[in-house]
């Protein structure tokens, strides 16, 4: 393999599993807040303890996933000025903003108000703790946009002027707007709520098969996300269809690749532009991609709806198929996720802004062994990462409320006294 | 000042406050199975793991929010910088991404030897980051091999220079130091003394490999710098900071110590900054990339700028609330999640 192929491995690989934990992190992220919301807001002691529960719960599987989530998000930051110093070059200028704006304005908040979630249970007042599950929600969807908004220069670029070779801002409002960038960030957030939902479903009902005895707590959570899963699915199937028109203006090759029709009159049209190569992605796998997500999409949305009619008298806990139905419907979304990803990121090679930059010409003077050590490295810790959170979270979606971690405090052993603060 | 210096100071405040948060984070990491480690009464808490926790996730920020700055206000040093050195940044990155995986996920394991694998990343995660940067550190000090065309590429010969194995190695001490540190700030009385002590020995070691350096560099083996007298001026504040936090320790003023360890952490951040201004990254003949050459465009500074006003400020804000929201020494009445 070439450096340039095992940059590209490196990037496909590493982005492709930080994909996975961003999805199920901003899918669970603001069902944990509405529960979160609903325990503090419940009056009924009894009640209030089930959703406080239900809060701890989800909550910590959606910290899990957060803590594998944010270690490979690290890595993902320094990828660009690792691998592909071509693009700093030439747009440095215009790409580092959004990415700066990210981190400073989104970022940092997000992880520093976890952290304060996480360890705030008892020890902040009620509000204050819930508008801290909402700041982290809040900052994690502002996150995702500025991310797409940097994404959607590498697939539409705006608002910028070539001199000597070199990108210049010249519109921020129209790299902030663009259409590559905002339409897809709707996209996934629905997508991201769908796998929240139905992740959520999923384990509740397995938990109805297992014959629970926290029945208040599963049937509420299974009705929230079946509720946000049947909703944010059938509309993600839609915004998905109103990516085609950007895709067509936007990106020709890509649209005339997964409309299977003019690919080498392209071809032959972008030769005489850029000059001679090959500016066709790989073709099978970016159909196989969209036809993936679509059937599955459209099934789930199907499987959620029909579930939530199930809600009514309790048919669906009561008929075990359609529990396990849910249950196996949870990797689905997952897989659509990753389908979608190939579609936006394989379908635009070989460019790495579009039209202007190809993959190859941004490559950093890195040696062929660095590469192909790095990358090693990288993907042996990747997978066995996500194997990790994928053991864990079932582990702990499998023991239920009685084994949450997160928020429980331990008994103080008689006679025993806090220590005084420090300061 | 200019636009662009204030920028290069906000990077330089991003770093140097990853390096005294994370600094101390990775300390803890390195010291955890000696520190705060109780077989008999709690075998699966660590003490000193629980006095990082609630900030641990508000620490590591700080080094993605200066990488997203530096290739927002400085792209063409982002570029040259990182892939020139490759080696280091994919072996901190492997250790943030092992260690921080390790201190989030130990409390999940149920056995004792699950805890014994994490515990291993933990340490790894704390001491490869803290060594490699401290190795960054002596390199931009020394000057890198810059090509012509602008770029350069570490090689081993260029990491094992006495000069700058000695920062790796001071650097990694001093993060441990600051660990014990924080332990000592922050746990009961009975680990705090023990975390004392630790620091004491780990400062004896910073200050003979540090005077390794300081003496290579005197004999014209070490840092080359461009601003001589600057350089001469923040040495010395690094050394008056050491000496303070020792004096600190062993009379027992832990805060006052930790505040000196704090600034030894910070400073060597200012001594390339300052040490080499106007350069940002200096070839080892003495030229390099100026601030000039490395800062972004000027419409994108100034729209940079709008949003840094309006958001620095919320960020020391609210990252100074979590401080303060969990102050005070950890006992068994504090939700323990890590």
């Amino acid at each position: 393999m070439s450096a340039a192929d095992l940059a590209r491995l490196q990037f496909a690989a590493t982005t492709g599993i930080h994909w996975l934990f961003v999805i199920l992190t901003m899918g669970l992220v603001p069902l944990v807040a509405i529960m979160h919301t609903r325990a503090a807001f419940t009056r009924d002691p009894a009640k209030r303890a089930v959703r406080e529960r239900m809060t701890r719960f989800w909550g910590q599987l959606y910290v899990i996933n957060y803590a594998v989530g944010i270690v490979t998000g690290l890595v993902m930051e320094f990828q660009f000025g690792l691998s592909w110093s071509g693009l700093s070059k030439f747009a440095g200028n215009v790409f580092g903003a959004p990415l700066a704006l990210e981190t400073l304005i989104a970022f940092f908040a997000e992880s520093t108000f976890l952290g304060m979630w996480i360890f705030g249970w008892g020890r902040l007042r009620r509000g204050v703790h819930v508008t801290l599950i909402w700041l982290v929600a809040l900052t994690a969807y502002a996150s995702g946009y500025w991310i797409m908004v940097a994404n959607g220069f590498m697939q539409h670029p705006v608002g910028y002027e070539v001199r000597d070779g070199a990108a210049y801002l010249t519109d921020f409002g129209a790299l902030l707007t663009n259409s590559s960038a905002l339409v897809a960030l709707f996209h996934i957030a629905l997508a991201a709520l769908t796998t929240g939902g139905v992740f959520i479903a999923g384990i509740s009902a397995w938990h109805f098969l297992k014959g629970t005895e926290e029945t208040e707590l599963f049937r509420g959570s299974l009705r929230l996300g079946l509720w946000v899963s049947t909703i944010a699915s059938f509309f993600v199937v839609i915004v998905g269809e109103m990516q085609r028109p950007v895709i067509e203006r936007t990106q020709p090759m890509k649209h005339a690749v997964l409309e299977n029709s003019g690919v080498a009159e392209l071809q032959a049209r972008l030769v005489a532009e850029h000059g001679p190569g090959d500016y066709v992605p790989w073709q099978d796998t970016v159909r196989i991609s969209m036809d993936v997500m679509t059937i599955i999409g459209n099934t789930v949305s199907t499987i959620t709806f029909i579930a939530l009619v199930l809600l009514w008298k309790d048919r669906l806990m009561r008929w075990r198929w359609a529990s396990w139905v849910l249950v196996a419907t949870i990797p689905f979304p997952f897989v659509a996720s990753a389908g979608g990803w190939v579609v936006r990121e394989v379908g635009r090679q070989p460019w790495l802004v579009y039209g202007e930059l190809t993959v190859e010409d941004a490559l950093s003077q890195v040696g062929t062994a660095a590469f192909a050590v790095s990358c090693a490295v990288f993907i042996a810790i990747f997978l066995a990462l996500a194997v990790t959170n994928w053991t864990l979270i079932t582990r702990f979606a499998r023991r239920g409320p009685e084994a949450t971690q997160l928020g429980a405090t331990e008994p103080l052993p008689d006679g025993e006294k806090q220590p005084l603060p420090a300061f | 000042m200019s636009l662009e210096t204030l920028w290069l100071a906000l990077l330089g405040l991003l770093l140097a406050g990853y390096f005294v948060l994370g600094g101390y984070d990775y300390g803890v990491q390195m010291l955890h199975p000696y520190l705060g480690d109780d077989r008999e009464t709690r075998p699966d808490r660590n003490a000193a793991l629980d006095a990082i926790a609630p900030f641990f996730l508000g620490n590591e920020v700080w080094l993605v929010a200066f990488t997203g700055v530096l290739f927002g206000a400085f792209p063409h040093l982002e570029g040259t910088l990182l892939s020139g050195l490759y080696p280091l940044i994919v072996a901190i990155l492997v250790g943030l991404v092992l260690g921080n995986a390790a201190v989030q996920l130990r409390g999940r394991s149920r056995t004792a030897g699950g805890r014994r694998w994490w515990d291993a990343l933990i340490v790894v995660g704390g001491a490869l980051p803290a060594l490699c940067w401290g190795l960054i550190v002596g390199l931009l000090l020394h000057g890198v091999p810059r090509r012509p065309d602008g770029s350069f590429h570490i090689g081993f010969d260029a990491v094992s220079s006495p000069f700058v194995l000695a920062c790796g190695v001071s650097t990694a001490l001093l993060f441990a130091a600051h660990g014990a540190g924080f332990v000592a700030l922050r746990s009961t009385p009975e680990l705090a003394e023990k975390a004392r002590h630790v620091a004491l020995s780990l400062l004896t070691g910073v200050a003979a490999v540090g005077s390794l350096a300081l003496l290579l560099t005197l004999f014209g083996a070490g840092a080359s710098m461009t601003n001589r007298a600057t350089s001469a001026v923040v040495a010395a504040l690094f050394v008056a900071a050491l000496a303070g936090a020792w004096w600190s320790f062993s009379r027992g003023h832990r805060i006052r110590a930790f505040a000196a360890t704090c600034c030894a952490t910070a400073l060597p951040v200012l001594l390339v900054g300052a040490g080499h201004y106007p350069y940002v990254l200096t070839s080892s003949a003495g030229t390099g990339l100026t601030i000039d050459d490395a800062v972004t465009d000027d419409a994108t500074l100034k729209i940079l700028s709008v949003f840094g006003v309006l958001v620095v400020p919320v960020i020391l804000a609210y990252q100074s609330w979590s401080w303060w929201a969990f102050r005070g020494r950890t006992g068994r009445r504090h939700p323990s999640y890590f």
